[in-house]
C-alpha cells in the first residue's frame, strides 16, 4: 500500500515542487495514476475544503493548495487519459451578468476540480444565453452561478429560466455573499451553497 | 447633546444617552435624488444633494461623504466598470502578473474623482458640520493592493511576501495622504475600509495588515481626530487582531455576532458598531423588520461606545422608509419600548411557531427555551448550557428546543407561551424560570418532577 500521507501534507501546504517530485516518485513505483489522484490529491483537497468551511484556513491557503494539486494532476493527466479515466461530470461556472467579482467563483472551481469534476470556466459578467450555450456544448450536468452583489443577484433568475426554457438537462446551483437558500427556492434553482467546500458536496449530491 | 457630540462620545467609548447612528449612505444617495450610481458618484452636486436628503430623512449623527472603495484605485490607473445601482468595480489591475511599483503613476490627490470626495466633504462641513460628524472613507491598504494586483495578491503572499508588503506599504502611504486631505477638508472621522482582510488568517492579518493600517490610524490620531476600521464579511477569526490595531472604532457587518464584537472591542477599549442586516432586513424587509433589527442591535450593544450602522455600504434600492424607521428607534426611546411589544405581537400573530398543539399528548417532557439568540447573547448561552447539563443529568425522556426571537418562529413561540423576559425556560408549556439561570439541582428536580407527572398520566 503506497504511503500518500507525505504527498497530502505537501499538497495541503501548497508545495508545488514537492508535489511534483512525490507524484513522479509514486508513478515510477508503478502506483496507478487514478490511485494517486483519488487517495492523494483529491483527498488532500477535500481536507483543505473542509478546513476552509470550518474557518481554519483561508483563501490564500486554498489557492496555493489548489495550485499544488494542479501541478500534480498535470503529471497524472497523460496516464489518466491512457487508462480511460473520466471526470465525474462537467460543470459550467461563471459570475452572472453585471458581476465582475470572481474570487468566490474561482474557489468553487478549485473545489469542484478537487472533487473530480471537469470545469468549464465561463468567466465573469456572463449572459444567460452564454451559460446555455456552454452547458449544451459541453454536455454539462451542473451550471454554477455566482454573484457578490445584491444588485446582480436577480440575474440568477434569468439564467435559471433560460436553462429551463432551452431544455438543458443541467442542475443549476447558486452561491455568493447575498444569496440565500430562500432566494434559491424562490427562483427555482436546484441548490444553494454557502461556501466553496459545500459547493463541491452539493454538486456531487445534485448529480447522484 | 447634539448628534455629533453623541457620536464623538460613542467614538471615545463613553456612555451615550441614546445610540449614535451612522447610516452608510453611498450609492443609496443616488436613489434619494433619483439618479443612477454612475451619475451620483461622478457629481459633487448630486452627492451633496443626496447627503442633504439623508440628513433630513434619516436624522443621522454621522455620515460618510463618499462610499466608493475604487476611488484611489481609479486614480492609480485601474480601469473601472460602472453600473446603475452599485459602486463601480475594478476591472483592470496594473500590477497583475507582478509589475513594478515604479511603473505606477505617482499618486496625485487631484487625479480621477478624488477631488470630488474632498469637495463634498468641504460643502457638507459648511452645511451640516456643526451637527453631523463626517466620515472620510479610505480604501484599506490590503484591499487597494488587491485592486492593483488582482487575485494574484493571495498567491503572492506565499510566493513573494516582500513584494506584497511593498505594495501594501505603498497603499498605506496613499491612505495617509488621503486621510490628511479628508481631515483638511473637514472630516471628523477617517474610516479605513478593508473588506478583503476578511479572507485571510489572523497570522496573515498581523503580517500584511496591522502595521500598514496602523500607519494611517497613527496619522489620524496625531491630528486629534477619530479613526475607524470597517471590515465586511465574516471576519470573526480576525476580530481580536482588528481590536489590537490603533483605531478608535471597529465596524462590522451582520456576519459577526454583535455580542462577540462588543466583548472583543472592550478588551482593548475600542468603540464598535455596524451589524444592521443589510439585505435580509433593510433591503428586502419592511419597516417593522427594520425597527426590530435596530432594537436587537441596541439591546445587545448596551449604552457605551456603540454606533448603530448598517454592516456596509447601503444598497441603492433600500426603501428610505426602512431607514426612517431605524432613525425613529434611535431618537425615540419610548417608541422603541412600545415597538418591542407591538411589533412582536403583530409579527407573532402572522408566524407559525414550532410548539406542540398539546403538551400532555407528548410522550416526552418538552423544554422550550426562549432566547435572544444563544450564539450572540451570553445569558442565553449560559441558560442553554444549564438546560443541556440538567437534561443530561435527568432520567427519562426530555426534549429541548431553543426559540430565538431573532426569528419570527421564535417570536411566535414567545407570544404563545406568554413569555415576557429573555431568556426564559418553559417546561411542558409552562413558564418555569425567567431571566435567572437556575442551579443544576433545582432544574434537575423540576425536570424529574415533570417526567414523573408524564409517567403518571400514561
Amino acid at each position: 500500500m503506497p504511503d500518500f500521507d507525505v504527498l497530502k501534507v505537501a499538497m495541503k501546504g501548497g508545495k508545488v515542487a514537492d508535489v511534483r517530485r512525490l507524484v513522479e516518485g509514486l508513478l515510477a513505483e508503478g502506483v496507478a495514476a487514478q490511485e494517486i489522484l483519488n487517495n492523494g490529491l483529491l483527498e488532500a483537497m477535500g481536507e483543505v475544503g473542509q478546513r476552509f468551511k470550518r474557518n481554519e484556513v483561508f483563501v490564500p491557503e486554498v489557492l496555493v493548495a489548489a495550485r499544488a494539486m494542479k501541478a500534480g494532476t498535470e503529471l497524472l493527466k497523460p496516464h489518466l487519459i491512457q487508462a480511460g479515466v473520466q471526470a465525474v461530470a462537467t460543470a459550467v461556472m461563471g459570475t452572472v451578468k453585471g458581476d465582475l467579482h470572481d474570487i468566490g467563483k474561482n474557489l468553487v472551481i478549485m473545489m469542484l476540480e478537487g472533487a473530480g469534476f471537469a470545469v468549464v470556466d465561463a468567466g465573469v459578467d456572463v449572459a444567460p444565453e452564454k451559460f446555455v450555450a456552454l452547458a449544451q456544448e459541453h454536455n454539462a450536468k451542473i451550471v454554477g452561478l455566482s454573484a457578490l452583489l445584491t444588485t446582480t443577484m436577480p440575474s440568477m433568475k434569468g439564467v435559471v429560466e433560460a436553462i429551463r426554457t432551452a431544455g438543458v438537462p443541467a442542475k443549476v446551483m447558486i452561491g455568493g455573499a447575498p444569496v440565500t437558500q430562500a432566494y434559491c427556492d424562490a427562483i427555482g434553482a436546484d441548490g444553494y451553497s454557502p461556501d466553496a467546500a459545500s459547493a463541491a458536496e452539493l454538486a456531487k449530491s445534485l448529480i447522484a | 447633546m447634539t448628534g455629533k457630540e453623541i457620536l464623538f462620545a460613542a467614538l471615545r467609548n463613553g456612555l451615550t444617552p441614546r445610540p449614535a447612528w451612522v447610516p452608510f449612505v453611498g450609492v443609496h444617495g443616488g436613489r434619494l435624488v433619483g439618479v443612477k450610481a454612475s451619475e451620483y458618484l461622478r457629481s459633487a452636486d448630486r452627492m451633496v444633494e443626496g447627503l442633504t436628503q439623508a440628513v433630513a430623512r434619516y436624522r443621522p449623527d454621522g455620515l460618510p461623504v463618499m462610499f466608493d472603495l475604487q476611488l484611489e484605485a481609479e486614480a492609480m490607473g485601474c480601469g473601472l466598470a460602472w453600473a446603475d445601482e452599485t459602486p463601480p468595480a475594478v476591472k483592470t489591475h496594473p500590477l497583475e502578473g507582478g509589475g513594478s511599483l515604479a511603473a505606477l503613476p505617482p499618486f496625485d490627490l487631484g487625479a480621477g474623482r478624488l477631488p470630488l470626495a474632498f469637495e463634498v466633504t468641504r460643502r457638507m462641513k459648511a452645511q451640516v458640520g456643526a451637527e453631523v460628524g463626517l466620515y472620510g472613507l479610505i480604501c484599506g491598504p490590503f484591499t487597494l493592493a488587491m485592486h492593483l494586483m488582482g487575485n494574484d495578491l493571495f498567491m503572492q503572499m506565499y510566493d513573494h511576501p516582500d513584494y506584497v508588503k511593498a505594495v501594501v506599504g505603498y497603499c498605506a502611504s496613499i491612505g495617509c495622504k488621503m486621510a490628511q486631505a479628508y481631515l483638511e477638508a473637514g472630516a471628523d472621522v477617517v474610516a479605513v475600509v478593508d473588506p478583503m482582510t476578511s479572507q485571510i488568517s489572523p497570522e496573515h492579518f498581523v503580517e500584511f495588515v496591522t502595521p500598514y493600517v496602523d500607519q494611517i490610524f497613527g496619522a489620524v490620531r496625531e491630528r486629534g481626530r477619530f479613526s475607524s476600521l470597517f471590515v465586511c464579511g465574516d471576519a470573526s477569526r480576525n476580530l481580536s487582531e482588528m481590536a489590537r490595531t490603533a483605531c478608535d472604532n471597529l465596524s462590522i457587518d451582520e456576519n459577526i455576532p454583535l455580542g462577540l464584537l462588543r466583548d472583543t472591542s472592550r478588551t482593548t477599549g475600542k468603540s464598535f458598531g455596524g451589524n444592521l442586516k443589510l439585505t435580509a432586513v433593510l433591503l428586502f424587509g419592511d419597516e417593522d423588520d427594520s425597527r426590530l433589527d435596530a432594537i436587537r442591535c441596541i439591546d445587545v450593544a448596551g449604552s457605551a461606545g456603540f454606533i448603530l450602522a448598517p454592516g456596509c455600504d447601503l444598497p441603492y434600492g433600500v426603501p428610505p422608509q426602512n431607514l426612517e424607521a431605524v432613525a425613529e428607534m434611535v431618537h425615540d426611546g419610548y417608541r422603541r419600548e412600545v415597538c418591542k411589544r407591538t411589533i412582536i405581537v403583530k409579527q407573532a400573530a402572522a408566524a407559525v411557531c414550532d410548539l406542540p398543539e398539546r403538551y400532555d399528548a407528548l410522550a416526552h417532557v418538552q423544554v422550550d427555551v426562549i432566547t435572544l439568540d444563544s450564539a450572540s447573547c451570553a445569558p442565553c448561552q449560559y441558560m442553554m448550557d444549564a438546560v443541556h447539563r440538567a437534561v443530561a443529568a435527568t432520567g427519562g425522556p426530555v426534549v429541548v428546543k431553543e426559540h430565538r426571537i431573532a426569528t419570527r418562529e421564535g417570536l411566535a413561540a414567545m407570544q404563545r407561551l406568554g413569555v415576557r423576559n429573555l431568556p426564559t425556560i418553559c417546561i411542558d408549556g409552562e413558564v418555569a424560570f425567567v431571566s435567572l439561570i437556575p442551579d443544576l439541582r433545582t432544574l434537575v428536580a423540576r425536570l424529574e418532577a415533570a417526567v414523573s407527572r408524564k409517567g403518571a398520566q400514561r
